[in-house]
């Protein structure tokens, strides 16, 4: 628990159309070499924000080699759960599966806990779209906007004040940003539905896209980053 | 010998089955139930192998149920279906593989449309707008290609349906006498006397 | 994983205690109370509900489970725990029901549980489940509410009425007290709340009502229900209170009469 509230923010907004998921990344360094994450795969750099299967994207906190391990079983389990029936694993049963896993490790001797918090954000025919959050204990609750990581606290309580039962997802991504506006720099992923087809469609934003992003919030970057390179 | 039938139509399937149990050219019962609720919209007629058929059939419905109240939603019928196809699928590549055929209708309440699946004991699958298994199915198969609309109401479905029955009671020398007929809708399963 | 098997394991302590059980009470302990009250043929489960926050979502946090048609479960302590727990009593009600085709017995349900909670204490590498749970129902063919509790240790038992958690030995003394056999529904309903009242200060909102009234029939009331029978309990206690308030002064004002006869000069003398 004591690992996580260091971690970089996660932060989580349920809309009626849509979840919005946002990410603080802690500046490792100048040298760190991003240009493989910010060309390639799924967009994201790979690092808090993860597609854990088509209709769940998941954003961890806490250690990240723990992380790591967690976010390949959440993808095996869901693949598993397509292979045996067919469909999407519904979103708060990815959360069981993972739940379990991490209850067993509190439970079983030798082994230590994980030392992470998850939130899914996703989409499943029988409750539509869904936001949840896991804990290193193993328990996990349905939330309509939360926060994990250094200061979830305030977070949450601005969230608290913000946030409109019907909310839209552009309004949505607005009171994400807003709420992270501290942060310079992070990921960002929105799940929606693909007006055509009715299936959930995951976007997780390249750092392009989130400054593009930040620009037409009214929200400039632009300004803190000149402002780092002069002094 | 045995026939189970199924159809679809609007916002319904129907599932029809015999009801008799036989062991070789003897006839022991003819008030067996084939087809059994898996679930508040599902429905699911067996046949093959006599013991196979009930003890397959009991797990299914167990794991299905299982399933329903772990989630306190039941499985959509394409993924009870598949689920279904692959214990068979797994079974048969076992030491003692079940020989059950099976057909599968159940109403999506997600999406509010009926499904209709036809298995067989090789974990075949496939959706379908009307299926049959048994020798009954080499007669009722063209009859429903000529009268099966997608679009019927129950009474022109159950009309259909008789069509085929008395088909097979009239060219089939082994033909069974009784059938049990169940429909599953947007209200849930119950049983239909035709 | 044989390295997983030689630590954690539950030793006694000179003294002869299971510490590990112990901790796992007072895991119990610390968790929301849960309380279990049978009547005539009704049996009744109310929880205690942590104020669910403004952005939780009320669907997920739930401590009452169905274990099968007829048998339900609250449970107080670790809610990961209990969730294992369920899901695998949730499993034996299907298998049991696939081998000799009868459902369980709740009796039986809880056999098992209880079985699993002391495999847990004894076996090497794990810890003891933290939670205790309250498991009613109906036998199949038989109309008596069942009720029963289990513990960490593995212990299980049959009551009339009980709690479990935070505080439930003050309720459990407050049942003791008002418990009756062969109560109503409504009667039930409203001892289970009042006797929850004890600890919940905050009144209906943070109560939760599972009522079995015969097998595989469970309904949980709503929330406008329970606000109902918390205010018909407030208004019994206040008219008890007044009651209370008029008698006093009756028996004030009599003894004042009393005194005052006793300096006045009596007509004889």
């Amino acid at each position: 628990m004591e690992a996580i509230s260091h971690a970089g923010t996660v932060l989580g907004v349920l809309a009626k159309d849509g979840v919005v998921l946002a990410a603080e990344k802690k500046v490792t360094g100048k040298l760190l070499d991003l240009s493989a994450s910010t060309q390639g795969g799924y967009g994201g750099s790979g690092e808090k924000i993860f597609l854990l299967n088509t209709n769940v994207i998941g954003g961890v906190a806490g250690l990240t080699a723990d992380a790591n391990s967690l976010v390949n079983f959440c993808r095996s389990a869901a693949q598993r759960h397509l292979l045996t029936y067919n469909e999407d694993i519904p979103v708060e049963l990815l959360a069981q599966r993972l739940c379990d896993l991490k209850q067993g490790y509190t439970q079983y001797g030798g082994l230590r806990p994980f030392g992470v918090s998850i939130l899914y954000a996703g989409y499943d025919p029988h409750y539509e779209f869904q936001l949840y959050h896991s804990d290193p204990s193993g328990n996990y609750s349905g939330w309509k906007a939360t926060c994990i990581g250094a200061n979830s606290g305030t977070a949450q309580s601005l969230l608290k004040q913000e946030y409109k039962d019907d909310i839209l997802v552009k309004d949505a991504i607005g009171l994400v940003l807003r709420t992270m506006s501290k942060t310079m720099d992070m990921e960002f992923a929105v799940l929606t539905l693909d007006p055509t087809t009715k299936t959930p469609k995951a976007k997780i934003y390249r750092p392009h896209e989130i400054d593009a992003l930040l620009l037409s919030e009214g929200l400039t970057k632009k300004d803190e980053d000149t402002e780092m390179k002069s002094s | 010998m045995e026939t189970s039938f199924a159809l679809t139509g609007k916002g319904y399937v129907i599932i029809a089955a015999d009801t008799t149990a036989a062991r070789s050219i003897v006839k022991m019962k003819v008030d067996e139930d084939k087809i059994k609720a898996l679930g508040p919209h599902l429905l699911m007629a067996y046949s093959g192998e006599p013991g196979d058929t009930v003890q397959f059939a009991e797990y299914v419905e167990r794991n299905i149920r299982l399933y329903q109240i772990r989630n306190t939603y039941s499985l959509r019928p394409s993924a009870a279906a598949s689920w279904v196809r692959r214990s068979l699928a797994e079974s048969l590549r076992s030491r003692h593989p079940y020989s059950v055929n099976l057909l599968l209708g159940g109403y999506d309440t997600a999406s509010y449309d009926p499904h209709l699946y036809w298995i067989d004991y090789l974990g075949t699958i496939s959706e379908v707008p009307f299926a049959a298994h048994g020798y009954g199915s080499y007669f009722a198969l063209s009859l429903l290609d000529r009268y099966h609309n997608p679009e019927a109401t129950l009474e022109e479905g159950l009309e259909t349906l008789k069509r085929c029955i008395d088909e097979v009671t009239k060219r089939l020398v082994v033909s069974p006498g009784k059938y049990k007929v169940k429909v599953v809708d947007k209200d849930g399963v119950r049983e239909v006397e035709i | 994983m044989s390295r997983s098997y030689d630590r954690a394991l539950t030793v006694f302590s000179p003294d002869g205690h299971l510490f590990q059980v112990e901790y796992a009470l007072e895991a119990v302990r610390k968790g929301t109370c849960a309380v279990g009250v049978r009547g005539k043929d009704v049996v009744v489960l109310g929880v205690e509900k942590k104020s669910v926050l403004q952005l939780q979502d009320p669907r997920t946090v739930r401590k009452v489970a169905m274990l099968d048609d007829h048998v339900c479960l609250a449970f107080a302590g670790l809610t990961a725990d209990g969730r294992v727990l369920i899901d695998k009593a949730r499993i034996e009600c299907q298998s049991h029901r696939l081998t000799v085709e009868d459902p369980v017995t709740v009796e039986y349900i809880t056999r098992y549980i209880a079985g699993i909670q002391q495999k847990y204490t004894q076996s090497g590498g794990v810890r003891p489940f933290g939670i205790s749970t309250l498991i009613v129902g109906f036998d199949p063919h038989d109309s008596k509410p069942r009720l029963y509790q289990t513990e960490p240790s593995g212990i299980y038992s049959a009551w009339k009425a009980n709690a479990i958690g935070r505080s439930s030995k003050t309720v459990r003394e407050f049942l003791e007290k008002n418990h009756k056999d062969e109560l109503s529904r409504e009667d039930t309903i409203k001892l289970t709340v009042k006797s929850l009242l004890e600890v919940v200060q905050t009144g209906a909102k943070n109560i939760e009502i599972s009522v079995m009234e015969s097998y595989g029939k469970v309904t949980s009331l709503a929330l406008s229900e329970i606000e109902a029978i918390v205010a018909d309990i407030e208004k019994e206690k206040e008219a008890e209170a007044e009651r209370k308030r008029s008698r006093l002064a009756a028996t004030a004002a009599g003894q004042a009469a009393m005194s005052q006869r006793a300096t006045e000069p009596g007509p004889s003398s």
